[in-house]
Formats: C-alpha cells, structure tokens, sequence
C-alpha cells in the first residue's frame, strides 16, 4: 500500500523532528502515531507531492504541540524526558563534531525555548504559527527566540 | 544626534553600532534580505553574526537530518499496530457536530453511528437487507445538506417499489429524530434480490 510506503520512507525524519521538539521519543512517538493516522484522513487533500514531508512534519508538529501543551508540569518527568535528547556527560566532554555540540546546546536551552527554536529553524514556522500551536502570543515567541539565539550564537561561536 | 561610531558589541547602539538587534537581523534573513539594506549588508560585525545565524539555522537542520538517518527503521508491527488504529478511525468516519445547550461542551455524532441508524431503518423493513450505505455532503457544517445513498436488497417475491418507498421514508425519519442533518435526499436502489432459507431465514 502507498500509504504504507510513505510512512516507511518518512517514519524516521518524523520521529526525529518530534523527538527534538518534543524532548522525549516516548511523546514524539504518539505524536508521529497520531500525526499519521489524521494524515491517511487527509491525504486526498494534499496537491502537491513533493511537498508530502513538509505536509507531513506539520501535522506532526500539531500533534507533538497538543501534547506538549496537555502536560502537567513535574520536573521529575521533565528531567526523564530530556535524557532522550541529552548525550551523557562522558560524550558530551568530546562533542567531535559541530552536530554534536549543536545538539549539546539546543538539550540545554530551556524547554520552551528549544520548543520555540525548533519549529522556527527546522519547521519554518513564523512567529504568529509557533504561537498559535503552543498558545503563546507571538511577543513571548519572539522574546524566546531571541535568547534562544542569543545562547546558540555564542555557544557555536567556537565552532565557527 | 552624534555620528560618532560605537564601540563594536555596544548593545544600546545595535550590533556594529548599525542600531540593528540580533532580532532585527534575524527577521532582515527571514525576509530573504529583502529589501537590502545597505547599513547591515555593508557593516562587518552585522555580515558576520548574519552568516552565524545562517550556519545555525542549517545545522539545526542538519542535525535533525542526522539524527533521521540513526532512527531504526519503522517497525513493521509498530506499522500494522497504526494501520489498525487507521481502519477503526476510518469506520468511525468523521465527526458530525450536534448543537449543544452548553457553550462549554462540543457535542458530535460518528459519520459511523448515523450509517448503523441509517442500516437499521433499512433493516427493520419487513424482507429488507440494507447493503453500502454513503453520506454525501459536508458533515462538519450544520445546516448543510447532505445526501443519503442506500443500497438494499429485497425479499423476492416482495413488492420492490413499495419496500424501497418504505425504507426512504424510514431512513428520512429516523434521521430527523435522532440527527440536526438536514436531509437533501435519500436515495434508495434497489442492487438486489434475495430469497428465504426454508427455515424461514433470509439468505
């Protein structure tokens, strides 16, 4: 089946995209679950296919962010999350690579903040979209996205 | 209003003493640098944090990139697990919103319940099978019409004209009840004839 063939293809890109959004390849996992399933539902709708990994990520987007927003604020469970995006202290002495150090920075950001960075960055959103998907206005987007940046600028400033 | 240059870094005066932010560079490079403007293009210090800010876009990319090629493949009973959710969601159909007394409370019917009440006033017709049943229209809106096709398959021997009369007018006045769907038409055909088992039972 194509559908079949599509998540197969795509499957992998997506889960990472929520696992960096989300923190947690438990909650990027239902989230590319149910991202999928609203997909198969739409796909008559979708025009253009070579855009079908674009439509994709932003549905899973969608999903990732209403899960992001049902959470219960527990430091505990947010400290188990971040472990799926965090390296361990041994590895993280000897980022090798500009990806590694990157990945180093963008785990420590403040969650919100990486939130914010990732569906800018990696997802092309504006500022008015991220603040619709984590109900935020677009002034506090901003104000994340400007010390998110700050922070990754001059983290990287070594690797230049 | 002084000409004088700024020290480099002098966040008051903008990054290169331009009087331009971090963020105001950061949405000229969204804007694709467009219009130009000359006092960024031309200032070292601001070419230089554009082209950081560049390179970090690309490597979040890349590291999501990266990080995708090192998932496990999908996991074939992961997929079969989803294309199960896929085909209860699909019999579900979609969600035919109904008026609610209380603003807070979004209520909806199943496109599936209406077609199981549209089956079983088919059914209920005496010598009566009901076989596909569709719903045409834009469910989500309230107040549009939808229309309502039935395929059945009749008793032989039965009046065929009459039954499938009888079914339209079942079907139109159960879901008048029981829905807010405004009913353009039903649309009975007859696909079929069946006879009984000896016992009485219909084939």
């Amino acid at each position: 089946m194509a559908f079949a063939a599509l998540v197969r293809r795509h499957g992998p890109y997506l889960r990472a995209f929520a696992t960096r959004l989300t923190g947690s390849a438990a909650d990027a996992d239902d989230a590319v679950q149910d991202a999928l399933i609203t997909a198969w539902d739409a796909l008559s709708s979708l025009e253009d296919f070579s855009k079908v990994r674009a439509w994709l990520t932003s549905i899973v987007s969608r999903k990732a962010t209403d899960r992001i927003r049902g959470r219960k604020p527990s430091s505990e469970l947010d400290e188990q999350r971040m472990d799926d995006i965090r390296r361990g202290p041994e590895q993280r002495a000897i980022a090798s690579s500009q990806l590694d150090a990157l990945a180093d920075v963008l785990a420590a950001l403040p969650e919100g903040q990486r939130q914010c960075w990732v569906l800018k960055e990696v997802g092309g959103y504006s500022y008015e979209e991220i603040g619709d998907e984590l109900d935020l206005s677009p002034a506090v987007v901003r104000g994340r996205l400007a010390r998110a940046r700050a922070t990754v600028i001059s983290e990287m400033e070594v690797w230049k | 209003m002084t000409m004088e240059t700024p020290p480099p870094g002098d966040s008051t005066d903008g990054i290169g003493g331009t009087g331009y932010t971090l963020e105001d560079l950061s949405d000229y490079l969204d804007r694709g640098r467009l219009p130009s403007i000359p006092a960024i293009d031309d200032n070292a210090e601001c070419s230089s944090v554009l082209s950081s800010l560049q390179r970090v876009g690309a490597l979040s990319r890349d590291l999501v990139a990266k990080e995708a090629e090192l998932q496990p493949p999908v996991d074939e009973t992961w997929l079969s697990a989803l294309f199960t959710s896929i085909s209860q969601e699909a019999k579900a159909g979609r969600d035919i919103p109904l008026t609610s007394p209380d603003p807070r409370t979004r209520l909806s019917i199943t496109e599936g319940a209406v077609r199981e009440l549209v089956r079983a006033a088919g059914d209920s017709v005496d010598g009566v099978l009901v076989g596909r049943c569709q719903l045409d229209g834009d469910l989500a809106t309230v107040g549009d019409s939808i229309r309502v096709t039935v395929s059945i398959s009749v008793l032989l021997g039965s009046p065929v004209h009459e039954a499938a009369e009888t079914v339209r007018q079942r079907v139109y006045s159960e879901l008048l009840t029981h829905t807010e769907l405004t009913i353009e038409a039903v649309d009975v055909t007859v696909a079929d004839v069946h006879v009984t088992l000896p016992g009485g039972e219909a084939l």
